[in-house]
């Protein structure tokens, strides 16, 4: 009974957050839920557009809304800007000769936080993202001999200019499979853009004003709630049916792989609870198959890019509508 | 260098497709057609058809691109010339240089028209309805060759030009107007050219239909199809007597009137009559009837059998299917004559010639026939020959009947037959049927006309025996320059549209007849005054032999027609109003003797052979049936009788047959005249069996008469009509619309069907919430996009909220609580439950609100709403 009405607090909690972040980043609920997904599912999310968009304000706000703008709670946010000439050991931290101690000491880097924004991460050199994007998958860092843990909760929100800009170290595939998700954030509209300019000087007010909704212990406690989440059988065959899809499709040269699909079904659990549910839906599985899976897939051309995945899922999601999962019982 | 295209390759295909291949399919049969009639194309219609597909596709194929006409056929010319140049230069001999060039000639024709053809595909506006003229032209030239004119072959010839006709020029204009970047292009043409094809099947069968009687009598005119098919062959002619499948003759079922009377020569059957002047050797003939035309139909203007006659007192019978020596009556016959004066029965014996073996003719209101055997020695002359018995008033002598045509002494012998009937101030049937069916009229204006003359000629005449005499009497009479007003001649013309009334042709035109039109005429006439009366076929008879008294020959143009007055108490009175044909020699005289030593009878078997002993030509016989002595025997079981058929004439309907012809199986009536048999005598309280005892064994036969099972000719009579039927046209073009319509409804009714389905389900009542939220989802879903609203590419989610911006509905709400019951662990709560089993009638109500009634047809039947909602999405 007690865990039920923690779950009900919880989830208004989600609603908080999200209500809260879109006070800063307005017309971006999607995106948001889908920061919030990646959040819950123990993951990382990268973010990709062009410049300006927002990307870094929403990570912003998030890592504020948590922590609130002083560092009060412990929330520890930290900020990268990738450059080419950026170092691993910039990220990770290094040995520091202890004039005192005479020994060799070690430096945590911003790595060693809960809330990390890697801005701009296809700038850096591909050893300085391989160094990031291990941590992410291991959760810890090994220098030398010693192994460090990283942070209960730790938490990377990389953005990414568009692949094609000049200057760029574009991700190998097989990095961004450690991105549970990807999403793009695009322009918003034309009427919530004239609001923006409308208090365009109030964003940075705002951020400095952003209440604390959420403590690091209830998210926490969220993400443990996150695995509760009930999945029907058919809708875990569904995401089997899907990424099996995506292997078969002609116009996908490389499908995805079984990881991908336990990333999905994480993903999932997460995105049903951001949404205030304690159960996954077909809808789900349809919003959370493109920022799951997308950039994972490697396509023939750019038109399939468009349709392949979507045709995959429709596929499925027809099968799902047209099935009578009731009656037997 | 590239050349440039004038249509895509989509459009092109289209071309080849719909236009060259249907033509090609078409040129093969005008090609398979003209090579019936030409010798010159040799019936290599198949390789004609090659060529002329070669050219069309080449054709479309090479203007596709830009090329230019004049040169590039040019070129084609050209090449054509050179190879026949060679032609005649390599062939050696003047015959096979004659005969390749003659099928090079063939080739560069066809290949030059395919050619031009299939330019005009390709970039010509008007070139398909040219064509389409031209191949009309071809057609009309073709039936014009055909000899058999019958509306079906007519139909058969002319209806592929005008269907291909229509759909090449349709499809041509269709082609040409395509938008080639139109998605759904091949599902735009299909519907097009199905909607196409309806409409021209409609049409087609209204035509047929409306005039399906003009186009069977404008058949019946040319003398082919239909029931009489003798006329066939003999073209625009017609005959009192038609030809069965062994080449017998009988009377024909129905009597046309027509241009003209074929008459031969033929012996068709020999009679002796057994009816003398009283107290004389003085022969009295008789007319034989064969059938009675009551019947008129007034659209084809013939005349007709009707079985359902009141008081239908014709003798029907086979005998072909009678056992020798046995008989066959009908004594009801003698009451339906419905006369009782001046009657009597008299015997008549039949030798059929060329009759066909199951025609029976006699005179008036024969009720009893006994087929007889042949004598041997006249087997080979007759075929067949039964005696039979018939109820004849003694006013139907021949000489009363006869038309005088101002014979003094006939006319004065006819005086006492008149006097008799005079007695009769007013013909009253036996009941008002009776009356109302033989004195029927079409109400035509042109039968009033002849009701006018019938009321002009017999007004001063108060009796109807008088009117009658007046009728006849006005056939002989002369016009004011003294001529004869009628004649008789057995081509009397057609009229000039073959739809007008030909009796009015014959009384008030042409005047021109022979006795159909005659008995015809005064059929109307009478009947106009209300004097029943029926037109008889059958065979006039006349005495020509002073060697034989008694004995009569039936030549074919001895076949008649005349009429038949129904008078009370003396029954039908025969009267011939034909008047004599002054042209026309008397027939020969008769040749031969007539078959008089009929051997005595004294046993007949009717059975069933059981087994047969061809080396000692022994047959045993089982039967239930004999006649010994003129007395029937008949017993429950069946008695194997012992024959010897070695000296016996085996006979079929056919004629003489071989002994091989006796089969186990079979049934036959076996006919013994042995003088052996002569002196075995009857003796009360005899039963077959001890009958069958006192004999001999084994039994001596002379005769074995081979007789069909009834039934099986029957089933083998109808499954012969059943082949030989023809195909009615109509019949199969209304199957097919039927056919198709019925598919049309069950495709345009089917969306509507289903739904009705799927709404009656989420009405019903089911035992969990979430099954019935299941249901209501599938019926709104598959409602909505009926409506318009695909739900593909959409999560359930987005789609709710976008019916719901549309409609201002709560689905979303729904859908949330319908994902709710569906995929989670927990189950509604109580007030959830409520709100979803109270959604689902509401929700329909507003949508249906919104969308006005005209739309929401219009939307049900747009297929592609449900071939939306049932087709998966596709992967590429």
């Amino acid at each position: 009974m007690e865990e039920t009405i923690q779950i009900e607090q919880a989830l208004a909690n989600i609603q908080k957050l999200v209500d809260n972040i879109e006070t800063v980043i307005k017309g971006k609920r999607t995106q948001i839920q889908f920061v919030l997904t990646a959040l819950l599912a123990k993951g990382h999310i990268l973010m990709e557009d062009n410049p300006g968009t927002g990307k870094t304000v929403m990570a912003k706000t998030l890592a504020h809304s948590i922590s609130g703008s002083s560092d009060s709670q412990g929330i520890l946010f930290k900020r990268i800007q990738f450059t080419p000439d950026l170092l691993p050991m910039d990220l990770i931290g290094s040995h520091i000769f202890d004039d005192i101690k005479k020994e060799f000491v070690f430096k945590k880097g911003p790595l060693f936080c809960n809330f990390l924004l890697a801005d701009e991460i296809n700038r850096a050199s591909p050893k300085v993202q391989s160094a990031l994007l291990e941590c992410m998958a291991e959760n810890q860092i090994t220098i030398g001999e010693t192994t460090y843990p990283l942070e209960r909760l730790f938490f990377t929100i990389a953005t990414q200019n568009p692949v094609e800009m000049e200057g760029t170290y574009p991700l190998p595939t097989a990095q961004l499979d450690r991105f549970y998700i990807k999403i793009y954030f695009g322009y918003v509209d034309e009427a919530t853009e004239l609001d923006i300019y409308k208090d365009y000087l109030g964003i940075q007010n705002s951020l400095n004003t952003v209440k604390q909704v959420l403590t690091m212990n209830e998210i926490l406690f969220l993400q443990k709630e996150t695995e509760k989440v009930f999945i029907h059988d058919e809708i875990i065959t569904g995401v089997r049916n899907i990424v099996r899809g995506t292997r078969s499709h002609p116009d996908i040269v490389l499908g995805a792989s079984t990881r991908s699909g336990i990333t999905f079904l994480k993903c999932l659990k997460a995105f049903a609870l951001v949404n205030g549910r304690t159960f996954v839906t077909e809808d789900d599985l349809q919003t959370m198959s493109r920022a799951v899976l997308d950039h994972r897939l490697i396509y023939r051309n750019k038109e399939a890019r468009q349709k392949a995945l979507e045709q995959v899922v429709s596929k499925e999601l027809d099968r799902l509508r047209k099935l009578n999962l009731n009656a037997a019982n | 260098m590239a050349i440039g295209k004038i249509h895509s390759l989509k459009k092109t295909l289209f071309q080849l497709l719909l236009l060259a291949v249907p033509t090609i399919i078409f040129i093969c049969f005008i090609l398979w057609r003209l090579n019936n009639f030409y010798a010159i194309l040799d019936n290599e219609w198949l390789s004609q058809g090659l060529y002329f597909a070669a050219g069309c596709i080449l054709a479309v194929g090479l203007f596709s691109y830009r090329f230019r006409f004049i040169t590039i056929t040019a070129l084609v010319l050209l090449a054509n010339y050179i190879i026949y140049a060679t032609i005649q230069n390599v062939t050696i001999g003047e015959f096979d240089s004659f005969y390749a060039s003659v099928k090079f000639y063939i080739f560069v024709i066809l290949f030059s028209a395919g050619w031009f053809i299939g330019y005009g595909f390709s970039r010509s506006k008007y070139l398909t309805i040219i064509w389409s003229v031209l191949l009309l032209i071809i057609e009309i030239v073709l039936i014009s060759k055909t000899a058999d004119i019958t509306v079906s072959s007519i139909l058969n010839g002319l209806i592929p030009v005008l269907i291909y006709s229509f759909y090449i020029i349709y499809t041509t204009e269709l082609i040409r107007n395509i938008n080639e970047d139109e998605t759904h292009f091949g599902w735009f043409v299909g519907k097009r050219l199905g909607a196409f094809a309806i409409v021209l099947l409609i049409l087609f069968i209204a035509i047929l239909s409306i005039f399906k009687g003009n186009f069977t009598a404008i058949e019946k005119e040319w003398g082919g199809g239909g029931k009489g098919q003798a006329g066939k062959g003999k073209g625009n002619s017609e005959s009192m007597t038609q030809k069965d499948k062994n080449g017998g003759v009988s009377n024909k079922d129905q009597s046309k009137l027509s241009g003209s009377l074929n008459k031969d020569k033929q012996l068709v059957f020999v009679a002796k009559l057994d009816n003398f002047f009283e107290n004389s050797n003085t022969p009295n003939p008789l007319y034989f009837t064969s059938v009675y035309y009551t019947k008129f139909d007034t659209a084809t203007q013939t005349f007709e059998i009707d079985d359902k006659v009141p008081y239908n007192d014709l003798f029907t019978v086979d005998p072909s299917k009678i056992p020798l020596y046995f008989k066959k009556t009908d004594p009801s016959i003698i009451k339906k004559s419905l006369g009782v004066l001046n009657r009597k029965v008299v015997t008549t014996e039949v030798y059929n010639v060329s009759m066909s073996a199951n025609s029976f003719v006699a005179p008036s209101h024969a009720f009893y026939c006994q087929p007889v055997a042949v004598p041997k020695e006249y087997k080979k002359q007759y075929q067949s020959a039964y005696v039979a018995k018939m109820w004849v008033s003694e006013l139907n002598s021949a000489y009363f009947i006869y038309n005088p045509a101002g014979n003094k002494d006939l006319e004065h012998f006819q005086e006492q037959r008149f006097n008799l009937l005079r007695q009769i101030d007013q013909i009253t049937g036996p009941d008002k049927a009776f009356m109302d069916y033989y004195t029927y009229m079409p109400s035509n204006e042109e039968y009033q006309k002849i009701g006018t003359l019938a009321h002009k000629i017999t007004d001063e005449h108060p009796l109807p025996i008088d009117k009658i005499i007046a009728i006849r009497d006005y056939f002989l009479s002369k016009d004011e320059l003294n001529q004869p007003l009628y004649q008789y001649s057995d081509n009397p013309g057609i009229p000039g549209l073959p739809s007008a009334n030909k009796l009015n042709y014959f009384l008030f035109e042409n005047r021109k007849g022979y006795c159909a039109y005659f008995a015809g005429a005064t059929l109307f006439m009478l009947r106009s005054l209300g004097i029943p009366s029926r037109v008889v076929a059958g065979f006039l008879a006349s005495d020509r032999s002073s060697k034989n008294p008694g004995w009569y020959w039936f030549y074919q143009d001895q076949a008649h027609a005349w009429v038949q007055v129904y008078f009370p108490e003396y029954g039908w009175i025969d009267f011939d109003t034909t008047i004599p044909d002054v042209n026309t020699q008397q027939a020969q005289q008769p040749d031969g003797t007539p078959p008089t030593d009929v051997p005595a009878t004294y046993l007949v078997i009717d059975g069933t052979i059981v087994k047969t002993d061809t080396i000692k030509k022994l047959v045993t016989i089982s039967s239930t049936k004999i006649l010994y002595h003129d007395t029937e025997f008949v017993s429950k079981a069946r008695y194997p009788l012992l024959t010897d058929v070695s000296l016996a004439a085996i006979t079929s309907d056919t004629g003489e047959v071989s002994l091989k012809q006796l089969k186990n199986g079979i049934h036959v009536t076996a006919v013994s005249h042995a003088e052996a048999l002569k002196t075995i005598y009857l003796q009360p309280n005899d039963s077959l069996l001890t009958v069958v005892n006192r004999l001999s064994k084994p039994i001596p036969v002379d005769e074995v008469k081979i007789i069909t099972k009834e039934d099986q000719t029957k089933s083998k009579d109808t499954e012969k009509e059943k082949t030989s039927q023809p195909i009615d046209w109509l019949t199969v073009l209304c199957i097919i619309l039927w056919m198709i319509l019925g598919l049309c409804i069950l495709t345009l009714f089917y969306p509507w069907f289903y739904w009705l389905y799927l709404n009656s389900k989420a009405k019903k009542a089911y035992p969990s919430v979430a099954e019935k939220a299941y249901h209501i989802h599938r019926a709104i879903q598959y409602y909505l996009n009926q409506m318009g609203h695909s739900y593909k590419y959409l999560g359930p989610e987005e789609f709710a909220y976008r019916i719901d911006q549309h409609y201002g509905t709560g689905y979303g709400y729904f859908n949330t609580l319908y994902q709710k019951a569906r995929y989670s662990k927990i189950a509604l709560t109580a007030s959830e439950a409520e709100w979803v089993i109270q959604f689902y009638a509401p929700f329909i109500e507003k949508v249906k609100q919104q969308i006005h009634f005209k739309n929401r047809v219009k939307h049900f039947l747009n297929l592609y709403h449900t071939l939306n909602y049932f087709s998966k999405p596709k992967i590429n």
